[in-house]
């Protein structure tokens, strides 16, 4: 066995290559960042013919230049040892638009193999591509596969594993006609796939001869004067030369055009009955983008989402509510049996189970949120969403891309604060970072379930709806003021590619929707147990020693602190002070501290609720208290974790901090409007 | 005239973009070149429109859309 082969999977974004990635690797993937930026790295491993493979999927790009962070960490992976072979995947059904990326490719001068995707939607349509005349013309490998249907695997591999010896290009046989130029001195057609005018391939020449003298031991030269032709700046921090006597100004332009060029004249060759017809996709963006009908939609569909999270997530939580009491009985049961002494079993039973359970019994609620979420994205409608709510985001100061950060915000704040690298100016990415946290997150549904249920009876769901509005609301009017305050005409541009709907793709669904879920069992195992049995201690311990009453505890010393402070929004208990403070660590420590807290076993079960509402009714807390204790958990501090992503985003301590501080603030602010005008009401 | 100007379902030849280089560079890069071909498909909104250039859809801010001057294709009679 030869050592392992790094291949390098890089594409479009939407051209299907997380699915092809996903069909070899399946879901061992290593998921980290790339170093100092937060773009994410997945790595996996696979076998074929007794040699080992080390597969890295590179961020979705349209080109290789260096205008995004995503371009530019593709890029060097790519120059450097990192990756040996290249396997470019296209979506062939836009061939014309993937084949840029390729060109760029190629010249890096490294093995490329062209992977065709999507080549069934090609049939679908009824065109062809010539797959004899294509590889003739690029030079390069060109290998028809279906990732969804799994097709063409095998054979990409078998083209990896003989390609990757081969270091440069071989002469191809490729005779193209651009009808302008005669000959170039050097005919570097039998050289290159991609040549340029004369005028720039004299130029081309000149800096070879330039880069030869300067940096000799550079392995691709014809790259570096390509890269030079176009101002590209990093090129020219990494390789400083003086060329001021050749180039008097960027090529880029030109550069561009004429791949372009190239690429229309492949597309002619090899490209038989280019579709014309309206197609399925165009059909439904007629209502999902329509003037009237794409707002209406959207909300709908948010709606739906949000139906199925509670109705249908409440109903497989009473099965899961079941389970939990049958198992903390039974640890009881156990405990006695064993004769362990009163303080484990309370830690055991009041500590860790009732406040890990109490949050693993709301994994179907999370469970349906991020299928209904990984759905959206699969399936296309996401950047619909930017289109559609871009003229409503463009009123704010804000791109309707920013919109998909703050969409995603309703699973998890962490990967939505950083989806917002995706906006270009730094302005609209800080604002859109500072209210992403508003955007109720997935952690404090159980929150609202909990009190929403105990308070609200029927009128529950309606409640926890409203939760989701009020994030948004305040999300926007936040937006809204800053863009007043800085009085900023938008600079952004909306920019998006709206892919092709397709059917979800159950696997790259289930591999999401299982990482999501085995980030919340991850917490539940980690934090929150963590925080359960800090909780526990501070709660059962106090000056005295171990105590039974928590009302001499340390946590109750420290909650009767901050009372004051909290007393106006209606929250000034010290129970439910401790119990936010506590849920600073996660927002569903906001739960199982009740629990702990009012010293209720099982606190989301329909009995536990009982026995809880009982509890806090006597100390005087009733519906308005309920509500504005929703909104805070809505807006308040977000959890570490999200604070920890803030931090690496933003890059100083003092932005986060003000951030935080901030959003803090709003929820004293708006918890003390709605507790006050809800007690004139209620 | 402009992109935002154009009309549902017509193709239009782009003649020039009149934006920050940058961006400029990376409508280039998607394949928005001068001379290249591109169908609005919906322009009904205020604001942004979308639109196929290179066989693909894409999304166009008002900004971009005020700031692409294009001009009709007469050859291939697909107008209608």
């Amino acid at each position: 066995m030869g050592r392992t082969i790094n291949v390098g999977f890089i594409g479009n974004p939407n051209c299907g290559k997380t699915t092809l990635f996903n069909a070899y690797t399946g879901a061992n993937l290593k998921v980290a960042n790339w170093p100092g930026v937060t773009v994410e790295k997945k790595e996996g491993r696979t076998t074929y013919e007794g040699e080992e493979y080390n597969l890295i999927d590179l961020p979705g790009i349209y080109s290789l230049s260096s205008y995004t962070m995503e371009e530019k960490v593709s890029r060097e992976c790519v120059l450097s040892d990192e990756v040996d072979v290249i396997v470019d995947v296209a979506d062939a059904s836009s061939l014309e638009r993937n084949l840029y990326l390729t060109l760029q490719l190629i010249e890096l001068g490294k093995p490329v193999i062209l992977a065709l995707n999507m080549m069934d939607i090609v049939e679908e349509r009824g065109m062809e591509i010539d797959l004899h005349r294509l590889p003739e013309m690029l030079g390069i490998p060109v290998i028809p596969v279906s990732a969804r249907k799994k097709t063409g695997l095998s054979i990409l591999m078998h083209a990896v594993a003989h390609h990757h010896s081969y270091g440069s290009q071989g002469p191809l046989i490729h005779h193209h006609h651009t009808g302008r130029s005669v000959r170039h001195k050097h005919n570097h057609h039998q050289e290159y796939a991609m040549v340029y005018q004369d005028s720039i391939e004299d130029k081309i020449d000149l800096l070879i001869e330039r880069i030869t003298s300067t940096y000799p031991d550079f392995t691709n030269k014809r790259w570096l004067a390509i890269k030079y032709l176009e101002k590209d700046s990093s090129v020219k921090d990494f390789w400083p030369m003086d060329i001021s006597d050749i180039l008097d100004r960027s090529y880029e332009k030109e550069i561009i055009n004429q791949k372009y060029d190239f690429i229309e004249e492949i597309i002619s060759e090899t490209l038989v009955n280019k579709s014309t017809k309206e197609e399925r996709t165009d059909r439904i963006d007629r209502y999902l983008t329509g003037k009237y009908t794409g707002l209406p939609i959207f909300l709908a569909i948010m709606a739906l989402v949000f139906f199925l999270t509670f109705f249908v997530g409440d109903f497989l939580k009473g099965y899961f509510e079941i389970a939990l009491e049958a198992f903390s009985e039974l640890a009881a049961g156990a405990m006695a049996a064993l004769h362990a002494g009163d303080m484990i079993t309370s830690l055991v039973v009041d500590g860790i189970i009732s406040g890990v359970g109490g949050i693993l019994t709301f994994l179907p609620n999370i469970f349906i949120l991020f299928l209904a979420l990984a759905f959206l994205e699969d399936s296309g409608y996401m950047s619909r969403v930017a289109f559609v709510m871009d003229d409503i985001m463009s009123g704010l100061g804000l791109s309707g891309r920013a919109f998909i950060p703050l969409l995603l915000g309703f699973g998890c704040s962490v990967p939505a604060i950083m989806a917002s690298r995706a906006l270009e100016h730094r302005k609209d990415r800080m604002k859109t970072i500072l209210i992403t946290p508003f955007m109720s997150c997935s952690a404090r549904l159980p929150i609202y379930v909990l009190f929403s249920s105990m308070f609200f009876g029927k009128y529950a769901m309606a409640v926890c709806y409203s939760m989701y509005l009020l994030g948004i609301a305040v999300a926007i009017l936040t937006a809204f003021i800053l863009s007043k305050i800085d009085g900023s005409k938008s600079e952004h541009a909306l920019l998006i590619e709206l892919p092709e709907y397709k059917t979800p793709n159950a696997r790259t669904i289930a591999i999401y929707v299982w990482e999501k879920v085995k980030d919340y069992l991850t917490r539940a195992g980690t934090i929150i147990f963590l925080a359960s049995v800090i909780m526990w201690i501070l709660l059962n311990f106090g000056p005295t020693g171990y105590v039974t009453d928590i009302s001499i505890s340390f946590g109750s010393y420290i909650g009767k602190f901050i009372v004051p402070l909290f007393r106006p929004l209606g929250l000034g208990y010290w129970q439910i002070i401790v119990a936010l403070i506590a849920g600073i660590a996660a927002k569903e420590v906001v739960v199982s501290s009740c629990g702990v807290l009012f010293g209720i076993q099982n606190i989301a079960t329909a009995q536990g609720m009982g026995t809880a509402l009982t509890a806090l009714n006597s100390i005087g807390f009733g519906m308005a208290n309920a509500y504005a204790l929703m909104v805070f958990c809505l807006l308040y501090v977000p959890c570490t974790a999200t604070i920890a992503t803030i931090h690496r985003e933003v890059g100083s301590r003092k932005t986060t901090a003000l951030f935080v501080l901030f959003q803090l603030g709003t929820a004293w602010v708006v918890s003390f409007l709605f507790y006050q005008g809800l007690s004139l009401v209620l | 005239m402009v992109l935002k100007e154009g009309k549902n379902h017509h193709t239009y030849k782009v003649l020039s973009i009149h934006i920050e280089p940058q961006l400029e560079r990376r409508l280039e890069a998607l394949g928005l070149t001068e001379g290249s071909l591109i169908m609005i498909l919906n322009n009904g909104k205020k604001g942004a429109l979308t639109a196929r250039f290179r066989g693909t859809r894409f999304a166009l801010g008002k900004r971009i859309a005020d700031n692409i001057e294009i001009g009709e294709v007469w050859t291939d009679g697909k107008n209608d």
